[in-house]
């Protein structure tokens, strides 16, 4: 059997006396690509915020074997919702990469730049960057500790077609070729049937969990978002 | 030209004038980053209660409004924290009531009160050495312990959630800047006075930001122009016999808007 890279158990998260979260439990093999579905507000980023401890739960989380707890996150990666900020700021991508406190080596920069196929971008300004490039550059920031298990929170929000499919290719690289397990919230039920190995269903609670093709039904579709929604399967 | 400088007062002023240049350019990247120009004007005119207290108490002002500074920037941190007010409502209250305290402590002093007058619009030629000695000590510790977290704020402020999967501490660093920025601003109140002490920490930067190729480079170039600024001030201010804090900050104005006529994109 594999080793678990997540564990969750009973876990609730209340915010300002509002039950965002309750009683989930999953766990995810080395290696899986996991997508979280959900319609606004179902606690899809709460829970990643969860896991890398940026808000307060009850309840047990387990990350490559290893108890939530202590001094910093072990061998985890994490690419945020939003990255804006003012357009005219002249922080380069090399700039940004050198402040991330888990660098060690500078050359891990160009190494992760490649990977993400951003390495011509180095000296350009971030904030000049498309929505496509700029998802890569927090990519490549958050593979150059070399992680384990990667989150994502909705990491084609403001991407064009072409750049969210670009987008996913990497994904898939960084999954088969480096063996990262990711786990990233969508809205993109079509990208989940192409490229998820497993699927957990949020609306506050967990309403399924396991492979996409068995356990997206129209029953569970309803439970998420409501009657009148269709179900488009795809396979692999 | 240059002669005026043998004055020892034109000394003092240039000598203080370049300090408080380097000190708010380099945080001023950072203010501009956050946007936070209105902190600092809250900081700046609610200091006035400190320099009051300072007066009434015949106590050294400068030090009174710094302790003063720092304990609003703690309130603003302490409020932002625990109450779900907007940042923008907790220094508006700050700036009006500080200004208001400062305002009425005033009024029991009687007579002309020229400190007031000082500290309203600034009189860096009336920068002395004590002056000079306490604003060039705490400015370089503010620069020192700002350049040693500087990548770590400049996450921070990017964006909190990365920062601090990252493992910086969020809420730690946010009330080290708050205070560090709370005294830099104070320091300048001497020179530009408390209306117009927040001005060398916007201008310079949004003047250098068009022409910066990266964050490295708008460093260098906003204290350079912030430098320039004052230095040329201080020269209109004396040969055209006016106000040297408004000239420096007009004259940045002015670098400014020329800035935005020539900026290539």
């Amino acid at each position: 059997m594999k080793d678990k890279a997540l564990e969750i158990k009973n876990l609730s998260v209340n915010l300002g006396g509002i039950n965002v979260l309750q009683n989930i439990n999953f766990s995810l093999e080395k290696g899986e690509i996991a997508a979280l579905v959900g319609p606004n507000g179902a606690g899809k980023s709460t829970l990643i915020k969860a896991v890398l401890r940026l808000l307060p739960y009850k309840g047990e989380i387990n990350i490559l074997g290893r108890a939530n707890k202590g001094k910093g996150l072990y061998k985890v990666g994490y690419v945020p919702q939003y990255f804006s900020f003012d357009l005219e700021f002249p922080l380069t991508v090399n700039e940004f990469l050198s402040f991330n406190p888990k660098l060690k080596d500078k050359r891990e920069i160009d190494k992760s730049l490649k990977e993400v196929e951003m390495f011509d971008y180095k000296d350009s300004k971030l904030a000049k960057l498309s929505g496509g490039q700029k998802q890569r550059i927090l990519i490549a920031q958050a593979i150059l500790s070399d992680p384990e298990l990667l989150f994502l929170d909705e990491p084609t929000t403001g991407i064009d077609a072409s750049g969210e499919r670009g987008f996913y290719e990497i994904i898939e690289h960084l999954n088969k070729v480096h063996g990262t397990t990711i786990v990233m919230s969508s809205h993109e039920l079509s990208m989940v049937y192409k490229y998820a190995d497993k699927v957990i269903c949020l609306n506050q609670e967990m309403y399924c969990s396991g492979d996409p093709n068995k356990t997206i039904t129209k029953d569970v579709l309803e439970k998420l978002y409501g009657k009148d929604t269709e179900l488009k399967p795809h396979s692999h | 030209m240059l002669e005026i400088f043998e004055l020892a007062f034109m000394q003092r002023a240039l000598i203080t004038g370049i300090i408080l240049a380097v000190v708010l350019s380099y945080l001023g990247i950072l203010v501009i980053l956050r946007k936070m120009s209105f902190f600092a004007d809250g900081i700046a005119h609610s200091s006035l209660a400190g320099v009051a207290i300072g007066v009434l108490a015949s106590f050294y002002p400068l030090l009174s409004a710094i302790a003063f500074s720092l304990l609003m920037g703690l309130l603003i941190y302490y409020l932002e924290e625990k109450s779900k007010l907007s940042s923008d409502t907790i220094i508006g209250i700050i700036f009006s009531s500080g200004l208001a305290l400062g305002a009425m402590l005033m009024s029991f002093k009687s007579g002309y009160q020229p400190e007031l007058i000082s500290f309203l619009f600034g009189n860096i030629l009336a920068i002395t050495w004590l002056d000079l000695i306490i604003i060039a000590t705490v400015g370089f510790l503010i620069v020192l312990f700002v350049k040693l977290y500087y990548k770590k704020l400049v996450l921070i402020s990017l964006n909190k959630d990365l920062a601090q999967a990252q493992g910086l501490k969020g809420k730690s660093l946010k009330l080290f800047f708050y205070l560090a920025l709370s005294t830099a601003v104070v320091l300048a109140i001497k020179v530009l006075g408390l209306i117009l002490a927040s001005a060398l920490l916007i201008i310079p930067v949004a003047t250098a930001k068009s022409f910066s190729k990266s964050l490295k480079h708008l460093n260098f170039l906003a204290i350079f122009i912030g430098i320039i600024t004052v230095f040329l001030g201080l020269l209109l201010s004396y040969y055209f016999d006016l106000s040297t804090g408004p000239t420096i900050v007009l004259l940045g104005a002015v670098f400014f808007f020329f800035s935005l006529l020539f900026k290539k994109d």
